[in-house]
């Protein structure tokens, strides 16, 4: 990159309102011709926002769009696409039974009437061998790994005419292999004279991969700085202002925390039917009692199966689930409730709330077999002082205990499906605690609060099953990681350190033993 | 029901209420005014014949109190079912079923000479049971073997309607009556009147009576509790545990047994005998049809649903006169209706897009 910057993409005023929340206030932004340039900054700080306007997503309210040199009107991603704006999008937009030529050609078949594969498959691969980038082009998309899929996604948007290539948080689904693949992809684009903006929350994907940093907080962007003048204090100080980054955590200890005694969840050789998602083949792991177990895997391998047969929402076909030494596999979701199994659903919206009752109502749902004194009543009073405690105890911003928890922020939402977990932990002797992707699109602070749970629960005697996607969260929380693999168990580390690399090798499903 | 709120807000939605309900109204009249100057009618005429016919004298009055208790009835059902995420449109199969289990029982003990406190009830009970068996068929078909219960209902309402045609004209046939009617239950077994000169029967205190006990049973009891859970998401409900198909099996019956009760109500009440057209008269939309209506615009909260059947009844009893006096048909009081609905469902849209 040269020391002058020649602007491609200029932002100006850019304003966006979703309802009384204004996501954008007056935000300038530009990037130049052949860099890479981050967007960071927490969730909801408005930079997908932003890049959302400029691919043509989100109209916005006001501002200005100036793309090389000249002021350009984004209606529709047709619009973006057209002056040479391509996004990739945190979860893949591809159509899964339809090859991923098909897929690249979508949109750009060429004559009106007549779906011409074979003359334009020359010119799509003459472009991926230009831009380095080896896809599969006749395997139907659904069959692809999640690498993959990124990378035909971003095939597909140069193919369209994207000089101009934004992802956003485009690391979530990868190995860190494929990171380390993606961002030299991304670099070579660069060189090559594209420009590249990607969006992320990560403050080391920033320091090693990007020439300028622009920073975003509550909607206004802080500043653009070059790499060379960024520090991680620097990118923390801006990313969070005042309020700092919240204190780290208790670094894990190990294995050798456990505590003595049957092991909290014990699953011996689960096998669940294809009818209910990815079937799982001989799973089989311990999560002792005072230890945190992270499962580590690419989302869509059996993760979110496992903690539904865990928590007796899918049936077990073939063996056994053991809570505090006890056979559980047969009992009800409420059964398991009652002896202490509890369960932090991966998608909070659908599985985890009750949008249109109170959040007093919702604090109870799976405790109300228990706390109530006559039998069959539901005693209102007791429900909203259990409200109004739980608000106060776990810091739920809300106005009281009778609005509907759809009124919520996501945040709050998750605070208050936590503060149900803990709650219901406390009050059925809380054994195992199976968190699924627990922090997911929560901003720091949340993420943190997650985190301060789920610790007390460990160093209360719970064994916790913590899911995620987010590799730095899993070695940042866990005692021990296992990784799951197209539903099977490929193997298990002991902490309190880990190697990213050799986890992720296990998570692309290479078995141990085998090298890449 | 709404979540008990702080007084503030519980003012603030009372205020939203009022206004989506007043504009609804609003623009329903005028709606109703074009349709009535199209039929060559005067529109105030024509409003002031349909409050006076059914709310000006006793006799009217009375009428449209005998019409108020099958149509809250119903109308309770169906809100029952919607608060748990089921459609039931099951209520005029499951009105017939209660009226045959109302009749059944009455024939049934006829010779016991039992008084009419003991019988009555009796009798009542066995309209519920009619009901609620026609609400567990499709709720165990739909917990055993997925069966839509839209589906089950709709057939069940077939199979209720033949059978009262077979009774009504077969083993329970009134030879002097002619078709399709059955002999007459017994005395004792007639629901009381409380206005014995108008005509007015017991029934809608009966009906009252189950809306509150709706609201009390959804507010305060676990059960309700977990029905309004599964019916606000029942994916969420599963993961906390609520047994979600046993839940069904609450509902759907429950259901039943409501309309039973309507079902059991026209008969003891008003026709003391069974009869096919017992939901709802020639001409005009069943008591199904309508309850559905009267639900959505109650919003599935007992105290709404009653305040609409009451505004039902009123157009329903008030209907027969505008035919005779402005020659408008009776029927135009459903095409009224049928506005009222719309333009409810429109506004409540509206305020919805702007909020959302």
């Amino acid at each position: 990159m040269t020391a002058k910057h020649v602007p491609c993409v200029e932002m100006y005023g850019v304003s966006k309102s979703f309802g009384e929340v204004r996501a954008l206030d007056a935000v300038d932004f530009e990037a130049a011709k052949g860099e890479i340039h981050a967007l960071l900054g927490e969730n909801g700080a408005g930079k997908t926002t932003l890049m959302n306007i400029l691919s043509g997503l989100y109209r916005l309210d006001e501002g200005q769009i100036v793309v090389d040199r000249r002021e350009v009107d984004i209606h529709s991603p047709q619009d973006a696409i057209a002056v040479g704006v391509g996004m990739v999008h945190q979860h893949v937009e591809l159509i899964g039974n339809f090859t991923a030529l098909e897929n690249i050609l979508l949109g750009r078949e060429g004559s009106r009437w007549r779906l011409d594969v074979d003359a334009q498959r020359a010119s799509v691969e003459e472009l991926a061998a230009n831009y380095g980038l080896s896809i599969p082009l006749d395997e139907q998309v659904k069959t692809l790994p999640a690498g993959i899929q990124q990378k035909v996604e971003i095939l597909k948007a140069l193919y369209h005419g994207a000089d101009i290539l934004i992802l956003d948080e485009p690391t979530t689904m990868l190995t860190p292999h494929e990171v380390d693949g993606l961002f030299s992809i991304l670099k070579s684009f660069a060189t090559g004279g594209l420009t590249v903006v990607f969006i992320t929350h990560k403050i080391q994907e920033v320091l090693d991969n990007c020439d300028r940093i622009t920073v975003f907080r509550g909607g206004r962007k802080i500043d653009t700085i070059p790499r060379e003048e960024a520090t991680r204090d620097r990118l923390v100080q801006m990313m969070m202002g005042e309020r700092g980054m919240p204190p780290v955590g208790e670094r894990p200890t190990g294995p050798s925390a456990a505590r003595e005694g049957d092991p909290a969840l014990s699953v011996r050789g689960v096998r669940t039917s294809a009818k209910s998602g990815v079937p799982l083949t001989d799973v089989a792991f311990d999560v002792p009692r005072g230890l945190i177990v992270g499962m580590a895997g690419i989302s869509g391998n059996g993760q979110k199966e496992l903690a539904e047969a865990l928590a007796g929402l899918i049936e077990i076909e073939e063996g056994e689930v053991h809570l505090g030494g006890e056979e559980v596999s047969a009992l009800s979701v409420a059964g398991r409730i009652a002896r202490g199994m509890s369960l932090l659903p991966q998608d909070r919206i659908e599985e985890g709330i009750l949008p249109g009752l109170s959040l007093a109502e919702n604090f109870v749902l799976g405790l109300h077999p228990h706390i109530f004194k006559r039998r069959g009543v539901f005693e209102r009073e007791a429900a909203h002082e259990l409200g109004r405690n739980a608000i106060a105890e776990f810091n739920i911003l809300a106005r009281n205990e009778h609005v509907p928890a759809a009124h919520l922020s996501g945040g709050n939402i998750q605070k208050t499906i936590v503060a149900r977990a803990v709650m219901l932990a406390h009050r059925t002797g809380g054994k195992a605690m199976i968190a699924n992707n627990p922090t997911r699109g929560l901003d720091v602070m949340a993420a943190s609060f997650v985190h301060g749970r789920l610790r007390e629960l460990r160093a209360g005697g719970a064994g916790v099953l913590l899911i995620s996607e987010d590799l730095d969260e899993l070695c940042q929380m866990s005692d021990r990681i296992v990784v799951i693999y197209a539903g099977e168990i490929l193997g298990a580390f002991d902490g309190p350190e880990y190697d990213i690399y050799q986890i992720g090798a296990l998570m692309a499903g290479q078995k141990e033993g085998e090298v890449s | 029901m709404a979540a008990p709120a702080s007084v503030s807000e519980k003012k603030k939605m009372a205020m939203e209420f009022a206004v989506t309900y007043a504009a609804a109204g609003a623009l329903a009249l005028a709606c109703g005014a074009v349709f009535i100057v199209a039929f060559g009618g005067d529109v105030l005429v024509a409003l002031g014949t349909v409050l006076r016919s059914s709310l000006g004298t006793w006799g009217g009055f009375a009428q449209t109190l005998n019409k108020f208790s099958p149509l809250l009835l119903a109308s309770l059902a169906v809100a029952f079912g919607m608060r748990g995420g089921h459609f039931n449109i099951g209520v005029d199969g499951q009105i017939y079923a209660g009226a045959i289990g109302m009749t059944g029982t009455a024939f049934a003990l006829e010779g016991m000479n039992l008084p009419w406190p003991v019988f009555v009830p009796l009798g009542l009970l066995g309209g519920i049971l009619g009901g609620w068996f026609w609400g567990f068929i499709p709720g165990i078909l739909r917990v055993r073997y997925r069966v839509s219960e839209i589906f089950v209902t709709v057939m069940l309402n077939f199979v209720a309607l033949y059978l009262v045609d077979y009774l009504a004209n077969g083993p329970w046939n009134d030879p002097l009556a002619g078709d399709a009617i059955s002999l007459p239950i017994p005395d004792a077994s007639v629901l009381p009147q409380v206005m014995p000169r108008a005509g007015a029967h017991a029934g809608f205190i009966i009906a009252l009576a189950a809306a509150v006990g709706m609201y009390y049973f959804m507010t305060r009891t676990i059960a309700g509790y977990e029905i309004r859970a599964v019916g606000d998401n029942p994916r969420a409900a599963r993961f906390g545990g609520i047994n979600v198909a046993r839940v069904t099996l609450i509902i759907m019956p429950t259901c039943g047994a409501l309309s039973g009760l309507a079902g059991a109500i026209e008969v003891s009440g008003f026709h003391q005998s069974l009869l096919l057209g017992i939901s709802g008269a020639e001409g005009a939309p069943n008591y199904g049809a309508m309850a559905i209506l009267i639900a959505v615009i109650g919003r599935n909260n007992p105290l709404g649903v009653t305040i609409a059947a009451a505004v039902f009844a009123v157009l329903v009893s008030g209907s027969d006169s505008l035919q005779r006096s402005i020659g408008l048909p009776g029927a135009a009081v459903f095409v009224f209706q049928a506005i009222i609905v719309l333009t409810v469902v429109f506004v409540q849209a509206r305020r919805n897009i702007k909020a959302g």
